[in-house]
C-alpha cells in the first residue's frame, strides 16, 4: 500500500529525514517509535502532505500512485488519514459540520452521493458511544476546548468516520490517562482490518500493550535505525533509545 | 495638510432656518461651541486615522443647497421593517416618520420629543455639538421603573440620497428606569446614487439594576459616510451586552463611549466589521471605571480584503479607587489582501491598585495550522479558506445580544463574505 523509498526531507535549512525506506502493506500494524526529534512527526506529516516540509530526495508510492504529487486534500480523499499529535482548535466550525463536510468530500470524490443527515448522525453518535464520548461534542466547535484527552478521542472519531485506508496516528497515546488510553486503543483496534494499514507513531510501548503491532521500527537520525516485531519495543522499554543510537553508531 | 471647513456663515443661516423651539437656546449654545472647535483634524489624536475632508464638503454643500429633506421612500423602508420584529422607531433622514413607528403605540415604551436640558448633556465632542446645533428634532424614549419590554426595541436609521448631497442629524435619548431591562436594535442601512453623511448621537442611561442588550447593526450604500456615537451611563448593578457589526459604507466613524458610574456595574461590547475595497471603518471605544467593583470586556474583530482599512481604538480607564475593576479588551483581525490596513491600538490607564486588567490584539492571515488540519480531512483549499473565514467572523455573532437576530445577521454576514470568495486574491 504505501512504499516509501531513501526519503529526505527538510524544514527550512534542516534536513529531518535522512535517505529513510519503509513498506508499509494492507492489514498490517506498524509501530514508528524514537527519542524526541528523530523525524517520526515530520514522516507522519510528509505522507500528510504538509508544505512546511520539503522533500529534497527519494519517492513515496501510495496504491501505485505518486502521493508527493497529490495535494494534502487529495492523499486524504484516496483514503490517507492523520491523527494530529496536536490536534487544532477552530472556533466557529462546528465538529458535525467538519465530519461531515469531511466524509463527504471523499464520497464526492469516489462519485458517491453525500451523505444523508440521519445516517450521519447515526454513524456518528455509534463511534462515539464506542469512544465513551458525549454526543454533545457534535455541536462544539472543533476541538474548542477540549482536554487532551478529548481531542484525541476526536481523532479517533473522525478516522472511524472516514474508514481511511491508510491511518497514521501521530502520538495519539501522549498525554492521556489510562481511561483515555484505553478508549483510543479500542478505536483503533475496531479500525483494524484486513484492508487497511496503520501506522503508530509513539514515543512510548505504553500504547503497544493495547494494539498489537505486527512491525516496530525505531527511528534514529531521521532514519529508521532498527526493525522487528513487537519484542523490540519492549526491548527498548527496558534498555532506553541510547541503547538504538550506539547500535546505530556502532 | 489643510481640511476644508464649514463656513461660518454657512452655519449659522443653517441653524437659523430651523423652527423656534423649546431646543432654540440649546442649539445655540452647541453652535457656539462647534465653533470655537471646529472639526476634528489628523492632528487630533483620537482622528489620526480618519480624514473627515469629505465628510466636511457633504455637509458644506448640503447645508448651501438648503433644499427641504426629500420624502423618504417608503416601499423600500416597509421592507427593512418587515425583516426584524421589533417595535421601531423610523428616522428617516433625520424626521420621525410616526406613522411607520410601531413603538409608539408600544404600552411599554414611552416616547417624547428631546428635552432641552437632557439634549445638551454629554456633549463632549464636536460632532455632537455639530449634531445638535443642526437637529431639526430628536427623540426621547423611556421603558419605565421594572417594566420589561417584551419585544426588542427598534431604531432604524435611514436615508434616501437622490442626486444632491444631504446630511442628516440623528438624535435619541434612551432611559431605562431602575430594574427595567429592555434590548435595542440600532439599525442603519441607506439607499441612493447621492453623496450621504448621517451623523448620530445616542445618549443612554441605564438605572439601577436595569438589564440592557444592544444590537447595532450597519449597513449603508458603500459610498456613504457615516460618524455614530453611542454614550452608556451605567448606575449602580446595570449591566449591558453590546455588539455592534459595520458592513456598509465607505466611510465609518463609531464611537462607543461607557461610563461604568456605580458599584456592580457591568458591560460587555463586541464588534464585527467586514470591510471590502474602499472602505474605511473606525471602532473607536473607551470605558472609564469609575467606581469598583465594575467589569468590562470587548472582543473586536474585523475582516478586511481589496484596499480597505480599519482602525480600533480601545480605551480603558480605570479612575483612582476603582478597586475590584475587571477590564478585558482584544482585536483581532484577519486580513485577505495584502493592501487591506488595521491600526489597532489598545490603551490601559490605571490609577486603582486591585484591578484585573487584560488585552490581546492580532493582525494575520488564516491559520496555516487550521488550514492544513481542514485539508488533511479532504477539504479542498478554497473551500477550508471560506469555513475558516466564516468561522472568524461567526465567533462575534455567535455570542451578539438580542439572539432572534443571529441569522438574520449570519446571512448578511455570509452576503458580504461570498463576495470575497470569487474576489481577487491579492
Amino acid at each position: 500500500m504505501l512504499e516509501i523509498k531513501n526519503l529526505s526531507a527538510s524544514i527550512g535549512d534542516t534536513q529531518i529525514l535522512d535517505d529513510l525506506s519503509l513498506t508499509v502493506k494492507a492489514g498490517e500494524v506498524h509501530a514508528i517509535m524514537g527519542p524526541n526529534g528523530s523525524g517520526k512527526s515530520t514522516l507522519a506529516q510528509v505522507i500528510a502532505g504538509h508544505e512546511d516540509y520539503r522533500v529534497t530526495a527519494g519517492s513515496i508510492d501510495y496504491r501505485g500512485h505518486d502521493l508527493l504529487a497529490l495535494d494534502p486534500e487529495e492523499r486524504a480523499r484516496e483514503g490517507i488519514f492523520l491523527g494530529f499529535q496536536y490536534p487544532v482548535e477552530i472556533p466557529g466550525v462546528n465538529n458535525a459540520y467538519l465530519l461531515k463536510a469531511a466524509v463527504n468530500a471523499k464520497r464526492v470524490h469516489h462519485g458517491l452521493a453525500e451523505i444523508d443527515a440521519f445516517e450521519f448522525l447515526q454513524a456518528a453518535r455509534e463511534k462515539m458511544a464506542l469512544l465513551g464520548m458525549d454526543p454533545k461534542f457534535l455541536n462544539r466547535g472543533v476541538n474548542e476546548g477540549f482536554s487532551g484527552g478529548e481531542k484525541k478521542r476526536n481523532e479517533i472519531l473522525q478516522m472511524a468516520m472516514l474508514e481511511p485506508d491508510l491511518a497514521i496516528l501521530d502520538e495519539t497515546d501522549s498525554g492521556l490517562d489510562i481511561d483515555a488510553l484505553k478508549a483510543v486503543a479500542k478505536g483503533v483496534n475496531a479500525a483494524r482490518s484486513p484492508d487497511r494499514a496503520i501506522v503508530l507513531v509513539t514515543h512510548y510501548q505504553r500504547l503497544l500493550d493495547y494494539v498489537e503491532p505486527d512491525f516496530v521500527h525505531v527511528l534514529s537520525g531521521g532514519r529508521i535505525a532498527r526493525s522487528g516485531d513487537k519484542s523490540l519495543a519492549l526491548e527498548l522499554e527496558a534498555k532506553g533509545y541510547e541503547w538504538v543510537r550506539e547500535a546505530a553508531n556502532a | 495638510m489643510t481640511q476644508p471647513n464649514l463656513p461660518v456663515d454657512v452655519l449659522e443661516r443653517a441653524v437659523l432656518a430651523l423652527p423656534q423651539d423649546e431646543l432654540s437656546d440649546a442649539r445655540s449654545v452647541a453652535l457656539q461651541r462647534f465653533k470655537q472647535r471646529g472639526f476634528p483634524t489628523l492632528s487630533d489624536e483620537d482622528w489620526k486615522y480618519s480624514d473627515l475632508s469629505n465628510v466636511i464638503d457633504i455637509s458644506r454643500r448640503s447645508l448651501e443647497a438648503a433644499v427641504a429633506g426629500r420624502p423618504a421612500d417608503r416601499a423600500w423602508i416597509r421592507g427593512l421593517l418587515a425583516s426584524i420584529d421589533a417595535a421601531w422607531l423610523v428616522i428617516a433622514n433625520g424626521e420621525l416618520l410616526e406613522d411607520l413607528s410601531t413603538a409608539l403605540e408600544e404600552d411599554d415604551i414611552e416616547v417624547s420629543g428631546l428635552q432641552p436640558d437632557t439634549g445638551a448633556r454629554d456633549l463632549d465632542d464636536p460632532l455632537s455639538d455639530l449634531n445638535l446645533a443642526l437637529l431639526r428634532e430628536g427623540v426621547s424614549l423611556c421603558i419605565a421603573a421594572d417594566r420589561m419590554a417584551a419585544r426588542p426595541v427598534g431604531l432604524l436609521i435611514v436615508d434616501s440620497a437622490n442626486g444632491a448631497h444631504a446630511a442628516s442629524q440623528v438624535r435619541v435619548d434612551i432611559r431605562l428606569e431602575p430594574q427595567a431591562a429592555a434590548r435595542f436594535v440600532e439599525y442603519h442601512a441607506s439607499s441612493g446614487d447621492g453623496e450621504h453623511y448621517s451623523n448620530t448621537f445616542i445618549n443612554f442611561v441605564a438605572g439601577a439594576g436595569s438589564r440592557a442588550e444592544y444590537l447595532r447593526f450597519q449597513d449603508r450604500a458603500l459610498h456613504h459616510s457615516q460618524t455614530a456615537r453611542l454614550n452608556l451611563h451605567l448606575d449602580r448593578d446595570s449591566s449591558i451586552r453590546h455588539c455592534g457589526i459595520d458592513l456598509g459604507g465607505g466611510f465609518v466613524r463609531n464611537d462607543l463611549k461607557i461610563d461604568l458610574r456605580g458599584p456592580g456595574a457591568a458591560a460587555s461590547f463586541d464588534g464585527l466589521y467586514v470591510a471590502a475595497e474602499g472602505q474605511h471603518v473606525d471602532n473607536h471605544t473607551r470605558v472609564d471605571h469609575r467606581v469598583g467593583p465594575t467589569r468590562s470586556e470587548q472582543e473586536y474583530r474585523g475582516v478586511l480584503s481589496g484596499r480597505s482599512r480599519a482602525v480600533w481604538n480601545g480605551k480603558a480607564i480605570v479612575h483612582k479607587g476603582a478597586d475590584g475593576t475587571d477590564a478585558r479588551q482584544a482585536n483581532h483581525n484577519l486580513l485577505l489582501s495584502e493592501r487591506a490596513e488595521i491600526d489597532a491600538k489598545p490603551e490601559l490607564e490605571i490609577y486603582a491598585d486591585e484591578v484585573k486588567c487584560a488585552h490581546g490584539t492580532t493582525v494575520g492571515e488564516l491559520d496555516e495550522q487550521a488550514l492544513f488540519y481542514l485539508r488533511s480531512r479532504g477539504i479542498g483549499l478554497a473551500r477550508a479558506r471560506r469555513i475558516l473565514t466564516r468561522a472568524f467572523a461567526a465567533t462575534v455573532v455567535d455570542k451578539a445580544p438580542v439572539e432572534e437576530l443571529h441569522e438574520s445577521i449570519s446571512h448578511a454576514v455570509e452576503q458580504k463574505l461570498r463576495a470575497f470568495d470569487s474576489g481577487a486574491r491579492p
